[in-house]
């Protein structure tokens, strides 16, 4: 027989069957330190002694390919498309011929989701002006983030192929477009494991007006295990789904009652001898230690007031501070990844004043995060990326104060976790239509990410359907070196 | 091409594979070598990627999948890969293992190594003479005999060959004799009865069947307990649900706007057909193209909603067309995982590295599906057929009767057909142009000169379209609202059930020849051949920020009111409702310029409701526009009645078209009148039917194209229907098109059909299909652990004329499946995943059936088979923004409808019902074959505290109190068997009734309240409902207590676990 040459198979003892191998293999660490991490993991389930040692946890702390620039990642998602011609890529010529027609050869092959693409430019509503020491570029609306310039990367040559909200922002989550690939922080949490006992390790918030429009698929875990998809915490009531005792029922009687659970599982463990039976206790202590920590992380009332301020937060408010703040406590607590959905920027309309309240309601919060991250010296560890899923046509939609979606050229940010402080990379061409210099992909985030996390894109991967998949899929993919520090 | 760093290569040269034992010698192995079993996997994994089918990446012009690639002399040396006989004079042995990094194979950097004892299977293969073949997969399965095993002289009661049943434990034991294994024994009666009915209908047994079996010595008690289950209407929705996965079935559309659909008269029909055993093959065939057997019945239909469960998407500023391929891709995808059981996707964007499926063969495929329409016609369920069929047997009677009546009918209708005949003005039908910037919506034209909307439906909508003519007068617009298959029911609206609403028909005119000249029509008459009455608009279409202020479809006069809250609506009731209407439009003017006119005809359309997200428009969807320089009214003909009128002299139309005739001609007759109205009167009592997604053929096929890197923008040469010619050659008289394709899917010849679907319901028994990878058999695929079993059962299937229940029999009456799954610590090391099966098995069941166990255990489990999704308890706040991408109904169910089969939760693919999603339920975004089975915190939380497994405690609670018996033990041995059939052991019988004890007092001395434990989860309203009545003799205090323990056992790990 030869199945042994076949790809492991994932199922749940199979996934950790598999990670245990992936670690053996890619890690090289050796099993004495499986069982270390193990056994800390473990060291508040006193009455685990008993238990045969189970399955290795798929959650296990796993050592990257190499050394990793960054342990966590914030992404702060901006659904809808930013408009980079608003904020972060200044083009005067676009003011210079706002009202005249683009050049014919601009738009040959252009498809466009709402306009005619023959439609005249449209001159940027806002004036830039350079900031900080390294002269980044930055529009008069984001006024906060003006006073980090120095501690961020702007990409200004970002380009996708999705030019539609859904497939758009699936495929900056997931690397396709295909709805059921993994997400970006399903990817971390299978390569890095979690580092916290109490929380999920891949933690998604959301703000703004709506969802995500590509749902709950931006934070899947696609083929990979389920146990590596994204958990939605609500900031404001349960922070997670059924966290709160029934009715009538006080915490020692919850305590009590997993008690017996816990008990009567590990007899029924002695009985027929399945180690699925130790995680299942796991899974109740967890659970248990979650309804304590995740009310506990949630609650903001504690922070200082100093604090609260520089992110704008306000304690019991459903914000994108808030969030922000949050996501300082979550990884602070050791979630590895956390997502914060603002789901606002879709300016087709009302160009100038929905982009003027869009930066009032984040941008104060996303330079606070990167300053408190910093003076907790947690900023070199922590990426923070900044982005939505595509950006604007630089022709107007509507009469004078709209833009339809543009795949062609946008800009994001990224600061933290070993990326360059003032950096500004990559270009656009006059009107911010098509990118002239150093093109960076959604693919090329994505093995730039990865890479920052210490991972070999290509070395990276999980069997599923006879390939072995990766997040940045099967068209090449690079890692943009320049923008590490 | 990139380099596909394999983890499989590099595990297999640790020999980390599935099975401890499997580095180990391997008994089986003195065998001759097989080419396709034991060697073409190495090749597979190792070579096949740069020396394989794809010609694009091929290196150094080898091909080893070929028996000729492999034996041809290369190169100046003119050496040769393959000697057959000669290991010392092939080259591939001397690369596989070459000193010199430069030379060895494979290449250092490609992460691929072969293990010297796969290099010693190959050079023992060269020497047993080089014989190739195709991958196992690709040769039909034959019958293998079952082997005699090493033990059968072993006589022993306790002996593998004592307990052979059938022959699936002639294969399981002798691989287990051979790896030194023996068999567990049988699990208990109980254990064994659970087992079966979670695996049969996905419920646990009552303590009633588990005594009833425990009392039935007769040796047949086994089997009559499957036949009871295999019998059950339960059957089909368990393993009907196995099947959904594969057939990614969900309620909505998935994407961003992921509005709610219609489609569970396909999941009702997955059921039926299964409980009837259904042969598999026609069961394949009817989902294919049942639309296309002759004489298709609605069953066979709605069966084909298998191919349309892909993804919609209809967000604003989509290309319909982008979409639509990428469901024809799903389509594939889900017939490659579903029924061929290997992969085609790889071949969508290139040829397929792995197996020898080209992208030429993969659109050849694809052309067969290419030609239907999105069509969602209305169905309705047997009870309303029947309904209809004897309301329309009394309309029949009725007209038969007019007709005796008066003997001289014909020649009274040929008169006012002759009256009729040519009493239209000419129209010119206009060619429009979407002037808007398009909305989002998008048209296309169709040949008869009308307009499909298309993709995005905005709400409300304002729609204008440009267009000359150089018609000398202008005086009537008519607008015309046609059917169209893609529509809901056929249309004519894109509304629910093809409703539409017209709120204002605007035309400007202006002279082409000096555009200042210009003018706004002013419309002084609207007529139509149907309005429907002044109706308030209701939800969905009613816009809550109107609140009172909402508007209203009426009559056709609504369209030039200038009032955009009233429409022209035509919505006739059922049936009706759903055919082509016109309406005309006269001006106070002739607006045509000399020299030309050009017009801009706005249909605005603001009768949508306040969500884009929830199918709450009413915009049109079919519609042609025509205009005349008369001033006339709507023809009262119906369109289809006035065509065969004028087409069809009577003695050439069908009865159908006949009866048509005379059924409009009949309400023209005056003295008819009581008549008419009581027809009248029948037909307003047409059932209400509902729409679903089936396959519908175009009247003229689609051209289908290869596309480059499967990007539809990017067409390549012209494909023609095709099957590829690695697999089986279509049975003579098959016919062509998508039919003849379906019926080559399953045709018995096929190699892969039967295997697929065995092993996938292996899989769903012992938590690992024969074949691991169950969504690819094919050359990436796993190797089987048991080929011979696999095909045994693969033929078994086949002979047995296609019977699924007839594979359940054999599993269940193995001795294999009867093992008990109590696994020693030396099994759980030597085969963790249980691939050897010396052990039954055990494993957390599927997503749907933790909550059934929950309903059925405490007794609240409604077994109504069938029907619409319900909406069982949820969060609301999940079905809200920022949640949900836009809001979404989830009004949910207090009634016994809460208490369902999770089978029938309403499936959102972006919004998935929490608990089930926790437990691993896919969400319907892609065709799954084989679902991931975790554990973790959230299922606890999920257990503990959701408010319907809280209500199941309380209910358990009660129901233990008053049907458990009277003393606490005997309670909790009632409760016990409730939850996982067995009884209680001493030890946790003590720790229950400790926990009783404890919190009986803490109840009795104030410090828990017994009234907030047994108040049941507050509703939608955020008010709990009053608690249930309580059984008699018990305080509250005690049923509070019964209550935690209902809680603690429900949460166990083996309530849950099929053991």
């Amino acid at each position: 027989m030869n199945f042994s040459m076949n790809p492991p198979i994932p199922g749940p003892r199979a996934a950790a069957a598999l990670s245990r191998r992936w670690f053996l293999k890619d890690c090289g660490v050796g099993l004495g330190s499986i069982a270390m991490t193990h056994l800390l993991a473990d060291s508040g389930l006193a009455k685990s002694s008993s238990v045969s040692a189970g399955p290795v946890d798929p959650l296990v702390v796993k050592r990257p390919h190499f050394p990793a620039r960054a342990k966590n990642v914030i992404y702060l998602f901006m659904g809808g498309g930013p408009s980079h011609l608003e904020m972060f890529d200044n083009k005067p010529m676009l003011t210079k011929y706002d009202g005249t027609l683009p050049p014919t050869d601009l738009l040959k092959g252009y498809r466009s989701a709402f306009i005619d693409p023959n439609s005249a430019l449209l001159g940027p509503k806002f004036t830039f002006a350079k900031h900080g020491e390294s002269g980044i570029e930055m529009s008069e609306i984001l006024p906060n983030m003006a006073t980090v310039a120095d501690e961020i990367t702007v990409i200004k040559s970002m380009k996708t192929d999705a030019f539609n909200h859904a497939p758009a922002q699936v495929l900056m989550s997931t690397g396709n477009q295909q709805l059921g690939k993994p997400s970006m922080g399903a990817w971390t949490v299978y390569g890095l494991g979690s580092e916290t006992r109490d929380l999920p390790a891949f933690v998604v918030l959301s703000s703004g007006q709506k969802g995500p429009s590509g749902g709950n698929a931006n934070w899947g875990s696609g083929f990979l295990p389920t146990v590596y998809q994204g958990v939605s915490f609500r900031s404001t009531g349960d922070p997670v789904l059924f966290l709160s005792n029934p009715s009538g029922v006080d915490e020692r009687l919850q305590r009590d009652s997993i008690d017996a659970v816990n008990g009567l599982n590990q007899l029924h463990q002695k009985a027929v001898g399945d180690p699925e039976i130790t995680t299942r206790i796991k899974s109740f202590e967890m659970a248990f230690r979650m309804q304590s920590s995740a009310p506990e992380l949630m609650n903001l009332a504690g922070e200082p007031k100093h604090i609260l301020e520089l992110y704008g937060a306000k304690p019991g408010e459903a914000s994108f501070a808030n969030n922000c703040l949050l996501a300082r406590r979550m990884v602070e607590r050791g979630v590895r990844f956390v997502e914060l959905f603002h789901e606002s920027w879709d300016q087709h309309g009302n160009l100038t004043k929905g982009l003027e309240k869009n930066c009032r309601d984040t941008e104060q919060a996303c330079a606070a995060l990167i300053r408190d991250l910093k003076q907790r010296g947690m900023l070199e560890d922590t990426l923070i990326i900044w982005g939505g899923e595509f950006g604007r046509t630089p022709m107007v939609q509507g009469s004078n104060d709209g833009r339809d979606h543009h795949p062609n050229a946008f800009s994001m940010w990224m600061a933290g976790g070993g990326v360059k402080g003032g950096f500004s990379y990559g270009a656009s061409d006059d009107f911010g239509f098509n990118v002239v210099e150093n093109p960076v992909h959604v693919r090329d985030l994505h093995a730039t990410v990865l890479h920052l996390l210490g991972f070999d894109h290509e070395r990276l991967n999980y069997p599923f359907q006879g390939l072995d998949q990766r997040l940045t899929g099967v068209n090449p993919a690079h890692v943009v070196t320049d923008l590490i520090a | 091409m990139m380099r596909l760093v394999s983890l499989s290569a590099a595990l297999a040269s640790l020999g980390m594979g599935g099975v401890a034992s499997a580095a180990a010698p391997d008994p089986v192995a003195e065998k001759p070598v097989s080419f396709s079993r034991d060697i073409r996997p190495i090749l597979s994994s190792n070579c096949f990627h740069c020396h394989g089918p794809d010609e694009k990446n091929r290196k150094a012009h080898l091909r080893l999948d070929i028996r000729e690639g492999a034996l041809r002399a290369r190169g100046r040396a003119k050496r040769h890969p393959v000697v057959a006989g000669k290991p010392g004079n092939s080259e591939i042995i001397a690369r596989l293992t070459a000193r010199d990094a430069d030379d060895r194979m494979p290449p250092s950097d490609s992460g691929k190594k072969v293990t010297p004892e796969q290099i010693d299977l190959i050079r023992r293969w060269i020497s047993q003479g080089a014989t190739w073949g195709k991958h196992w997969a690709f040769e039909p399965p034959l019958r293998p005999k079952p082997p005699r095993l090493a033990t059968a002289d072993d006589k022993s009661p306790d002996g593998a060959a004592a307990r052979v049943n059938n022959p699936i434990d002639n294969f399981i034991f002798n691989r287990l004799d051979h790896e030194g294994l023996s068999p567990s024994p049988e699990a208990d009666r109980a254990t064994l009865l659970r087992r079966l009915s979670l695996d049969l209908i996905g419920l646990p047994p009552t303590p009633e069947e588990i005594d009833a079996f425990l009392a039935d010595k007769t040796s047949s008690a086994w089997n009559r307990q499957i036949d009871r289950l295999l019998g059950s209407k339960h059957y089909g929705e368990r393993w009907g649900r196995i099947w959904l996965d594969a057939a990614r079935y969900a309620d909505s559309d998935g994407y961003e706007k992921d509005k709610p659909r219609e489609v569970w008269f396909y999941r009702d029909w997955v059921i039926n057909a299964l409980n009837q055993d259904m042969p598999y093959d026609q069961f394949v065939i009817d989902q294919i193209a049942g639309d296309l057997l002759p004489k298709a019945n609605q069953d066979d239909v709605v069966a084909t909603g298998f191919l349309r469960n892909s993804m919609l998407n209809e967000e604003g500023g989509i290309d319909p067309e982008e979409f639509r391929m990428a469901a024809m891709f799903d389509r594939m995808d889900a017939i490659g995982k579903a029924v061929l059981g290997f992969t085609l996707q790889c071949a969508q964007c290139h040829n397929h590295k792995y197996d020898p499926l080209s992208q030429e063969d993969y659109y050849r495929l694809l052309s067969y599906l290419n030609n239907s329409y999105e069509a969602q016609p209305m169905v309705y369920t047997k009870k309303n057929l029947q309904k209809w069929a004897a309301l329309s047997g009394k309309i029949s009677r009725i007209e038969s009767s007019l007709k005796n009546q008066r003997a001289d009918w014909m020649a009274r209708m040929e008169e006012w057909e002759q009256s009729v005949k040519s009493n239209q003005p000419e129209w010119t039908v206009l060619k429009l142009k979407n002037s808007s910037g398009n909305n989002g919506q998008r048209y296309f034209e169709q040949e008869n000169g009308s307009y499909l909307a298309q993709g995005y439906a905005p709400t409300k909508l304002t729609a204008p379209f440009d267009t000359t003519t150089d018609l000398p007068e202008i005086r009537s617009f008519q607008i015309e609202m046609l059917n169209h298959p893609n529509l809901p029911g056929g249309g004519p609206g894109r509304g629910l059930l093809g409703r539409f609403s017209l709120s204002e028909f605007q035309v400007k005119a202006e002279s082409i020849r000096d555009p200042k000249q210009k003018v706004s029509a002013k419309f002084v008459r609207a007529t139509a051949d149907y309005g429907n009455k002044r109706t308030k608009l209701k939800a969905p279409y009613l816009d809550k920020r109107d609140g009172e202020s909402a508007g209203f479809t009426g009559p056709v006069e609504y369209a030039i009111d200038g009032d955009n809250k009233t429409g022209w609506g035509a919505d006739a009731g059922p049936e009706r409702r759903n055919r082509a209407r016109k309406a005309v439009f006269v001006t106070d003017q002739n607006v045509a310029f000399p020299g030309g006119t050009r017009l801009t005809i706005t249909l605005v359309q603001r009768q949508g409701g306040w969500n884009s997200d929830d199918n709450q428009t009413m915009n049109l969807g079919c519609f042609r526009i025509s205009i005349t320089g008369k001033e006339v009214v709507a023809d009262p003909l119906p369109i289809d009645v006035r065509e065969i009128v004028e087409n069809i002299p009577q003695g050439k139309r069908t009865p159908q078209q006949s009866e048509k005739v005379f059924g409009y001609w009949r309400t023209t007759v005056p003295e008819w009148k009581t008549a008419n109205d009581e027809i009248e009167a029948l037909w307003s009592q047409h059932p209400e039917g509902t729409t679903q997604f089936v396959y519908q053929e175009m009247k003229r096929p689609r051209q289908t194209h290869l596309l480059k890197r499967g990007d539809f923008l990017q067409p390549a040469e012209l494909v023609t229907p095709g099957l590829p010619s690695f697999l089986h050659p279509p049975s003579p008289g098959v016919g062509t098109g998508r039919l003849a394709f379906a019926r080559w899917l399953v045709d018995r010849q096929s190699p892969t059909a039967a295997r697929a679907i065995v092993n996938r319901i292996w899989q769903s028994y012992f938590g690992t299909g024969i074949v691991a990878t169950t969504d690819d058999l094919g050359s990436s695929g796993a190797s089987p652990s048991h080929p011979d079993l696999l095909d045994w059962l693969a033929v078994e299937l086949m002979d047995s004329g296609w019977s699924l229940k007839h594979i359940h029999r054999l599993i269940t009456q193995s001795a294999t499946y009867r093992q008990s799954s109590v696994a020693s610590a030396a099994l759980e090391t030597r085969d963790p995943e249980n691939r050897l099966l010396a052990r039954g098995p055990r494993f957390r069941v599927d997503a749907e059936i933790v909550r059934d166990i929950f309903l059925a255990a405490s007794g609240l489990l409604n077994p109504e088979v069938g029907g619409p999704s319900v909406y069982p308890p949820a969060p609301a706040f999940l079905f809200e923004r920022p949640a949900s991408y836009g809001p979404k109904n989830w009004d949910y169910d207090t009634g016994p409808e809460k208490y369902r089969r999770a089978i029938y939760t309403f499936r959102f693919r972006s919004v998935p019902y929490p608990v089930l999603q926790a437990f691993d339920a896919p969400s319907g975004r892609i065709a799954t074959v084989r679902r991931a089975r975790s554990n973790t915190p959230l299922q606890a939380l999920a257990t503990l505290n959701e408010s319907l497994f809280v209500e199941s405690a309380q209910a358990l609670a009660r129901t233990t109190v008053a049907r458990g018996g009277k003393s606490d033990a005997e309670r909790l041995t009632y409760l016990f068997r409730r939850c996982v059939a067995r009884r209680p052991g001493a030890a946790e019988s003590a720790l229950l009734l400790k926990l009783l004890a404890e919190q009986t007092a803490r109840f009795e001395n104030g410090e828990l309240d017994p009234e907030k434990v047994l108040t049941p989860p507050a509703g939608p309203d955020g008010k709990a409902p009053p608690i249930p009545h309580q059984p008699d003799g018990i305080t509250a205090a005690q049923l509070g207590a019964w209550t935690v323990v209902s809680r603690v056992v429900l949460n166990l790990d083996e309530t849950i676990t099929k053991e």
